[in-house]
């Protein structure tokens, strides 16, 4: 099969800790591709890893050309983008502002239906610091959606967040991967949302690949159920 | 649905609302008033006030840009003005003379800038604190240029930018010219920041990994922001000597450093003009207390931790609360 984006062999250790050791995923457009596992599983030092954010090991192909290691700015102008696990805005800056700033940045792009998919409109001259959690959220995630995008990385967008802001933000994913053709990976710890918009689930424990399939296939899987839980009883 | 308008134009800078304006208009009388009633002694102050109040501006831009907090400005206000010393020494034209040394000192910060774009905090403000240091030790020792220790005379023109070489080293010539300079790059500095690049620049400060992975890369960026801000203090150090008519090694020791980066914090960074307050309250405090006591050091030392600990803001912040106190008041009147 042909990926859009693919990651070999990711890896990552902290001194003499594996943290993340040889996983591999590959990524279709208009597909999203959940990334779960327990606390600790390496989940998010696998975006990290991939996006540049971290240096470590393995190769990442986009388009079947080699792209490890050419940096953060230059994956996001090629259309590779990413959210943050922690919010990551610009307080200061109004929302207007920061869209205007992320649309430069990569390029120019669908910044008014994404205001309007998201609901931002009507706190576009408002200071990032003055909105609220859920909406500071959505601001991140446009942040990563404007200028169209063909790989996004989601690291936990919906932490944090009601469960009907979840049930929003679930809505958004699967509409964004849809709409506009973008292949998404969805780090999540929120089932619900998993569950919801994930047509491929890749699963990790203590740092390695432990079982790939569709979310309906996993769900009562024993080893995931024990990854979890420590026991399939 | 139309894209909503995300363009800036310079008619979002707040120097240019009618606020703004006004306040521009009542400086120019200000200055107007006091060249044509001040003393010469009082006059002699506020030239040296405006003065020094660039090289704050200086500072206060690179801190409330780019969060960096440097302890070696000194080095490109002295470089601004040995530089001015040294071109009319060697009878290079006066003009595109001091164009070629804030030039140079514009290239010198732009490629540090380059070289320690990665430091930031503390590591930064050391750095800059050696930098600082090399230069002062280098203009102390390099005698056959810069005379040492004695210092160098400044000999003005007779003609400079159009004006007559004397009104550089008269006070109200002088207050009238560095309060021009000091407004227009006030002014710039708020239009800059009304442009996508100022956007881009606060984006860097506020959370420059996240500017990374919108696109950009931010090192040249950063090296800019850091060069422009030496620039700044290299037109201080231009109009210093030509209003002083003499250079030494002082000028660029990092007591004097850190002398405009307590004006910068004194007045805040929440606005672009919290510098330049903050160094007129500290050089009018500085003369009025050293006319009082010779512990004046003391004294206002004392005064600054008392004021810092008060309104860790500085001078803008508290007009920030005065200002919403105000508004607050009008408000509750109007509901009344």
């Amino acid at each position: 099969m042909s990926f859009l984006f693919r990651c070999e062999d990711i890896g990552k250790t902290y001194g003499g800790v594996v943290a993340l050791k040889d996983v591999s995923i590959g990524l279709e457009s208009g597909q999203v591709h959940g990334l779960i596992g327990p606390n600790g599983a390496g989940k998010s030092t696998f975006i990290d890893v991939v996006s540049g954010k971290t240096p470590g090991l393995g190769k990442v192909f986009f388009e079947d050309r080699e792209i490890t290691g050419i940096g953060p700015s230059a994956m996001r102008r090629m259309g590779i983008s990413r959210s943050f696990q922690r919010t990551s805005i610009f307080p200061a800056l109004t929302v207007r502002d920061q869209l205007e700033l992320a649309s430069h940045g990569a390029g120019g792009g669908h910044t008014g239906e994404l205001v309007e998919m998201l609901g931002l409109g009507a706190v576009l001259e408002t200071e990032a610091e003055e909105i609220s959690y859920g909406q500071q959220r959505l601001v991140d995630l446009a942040l990563a959606l404007v200028g169209n995008p063909r790989v996004l990385l989601l690291d936990e967008p919906a932490a944090g967040l009601s469960s009907q802001e979840s049930a929003a933000m679930a809505v958004h994913l699967e509409e964004i991967a849809e709409r506009w053709n973008v292949a998404v990976l969805l780090v999540e710890h929120d089932m619900d949302v998993v569950f919801r918009v994930c047509k491929v689930l890749t699963v990790l424990a203590s740092g390695r690949f432990l079982v790939q399939g569709a979310p309906a296939d996993l769900r009562n899987n024993p080893a995931v159920i024990e990854a979890y839980f420590g026991s399939t009883a | 649905m139309a894209n909503p308008s995300m363009t800036h134009s310079f008619r979002d800078s707040p120097v240019l609302r009618p606020s703004g304006l006004i306040v521009l208009a009542l400086v120019a009388a200000l200055v107007a008033i006091m060249t044509m009633t001040g003393s010469r002694i009082t006059l002699s102050l506020f030239a040296q006030a405006a003065i020094i109040s660039i090289m704050a501006l200086s500072v206060g831009f690179l801190a409330r840009t780019a969060d960096l907090i440097s302890f070696g400005h000194a080095a490109p206000f002295g470089l601004g003005a040995y530089g001015t010393a040294l071109i009319f020494r060697h009878g290079i034209p006066a003009e595109l003379g001091i164009l070629l040394v804030l030039l140079a000192v514009f290239a010198l910060f732009f490629v540090m800038g380059l070289v320690v774009g990665k430091l930031n905090g503390i590591a930064f403000s050391m750095l800059t604190l050696a930098l600082g240091q090399f230069f002062f030790v280098a203009v102390s020792k390099l005698r056959a240029i810069t005379s040492g220790a004695d210092g160098m005379n400044v000999s003005v023109p007779s003609s400079l930018f159009g004006l007559p070489g004397r009104t550089f080293q008269t006070p109200d010539g002088m207050l009238v010219i560095a309060s021009v300079v000091l407004a227009a790059l006030v002014i710039a500095i708020y239009l800059f920041e009304a442009t996508r690049t100022g956007r881009l620049a606060m984006g860097v400060r506020e959370n420059e990994e996240r500017v990374l992975f919108l696109g950009y890369r931010t090192k040249l960026l950063k090296a800019a922001v850091l060069a422009t801000s030496a620039t700044i203090a290299g037109v201080s150090g231009v109009l210093f000597a030509l209003y002083q008519g003499f250079v030494s090694p002082e000028i660029m020791h990092w007591s004097f450093s850190g002398n405009a980066l307590i004006m910068a914090i004194l007045g805040g960074s929440l606005a672009v003009w919290g510098p330049v307050a903050g160094a007129l309250v500290f050089f009018f405090l500085r003369e009025w207390l050293s006319d009082l006591t010779e512990h004046w050091h003391s004294v206002l030392g004392a005064i600054l931790i008392a004021v810092t600990v008060a309104w860790p803001g500085g001078v803008t912040a508290l007009a920030k609360v005065v200002r919403a106190r105000l508004t607050g008041r009008k408000q509750g009147e109007a509901g009344k």
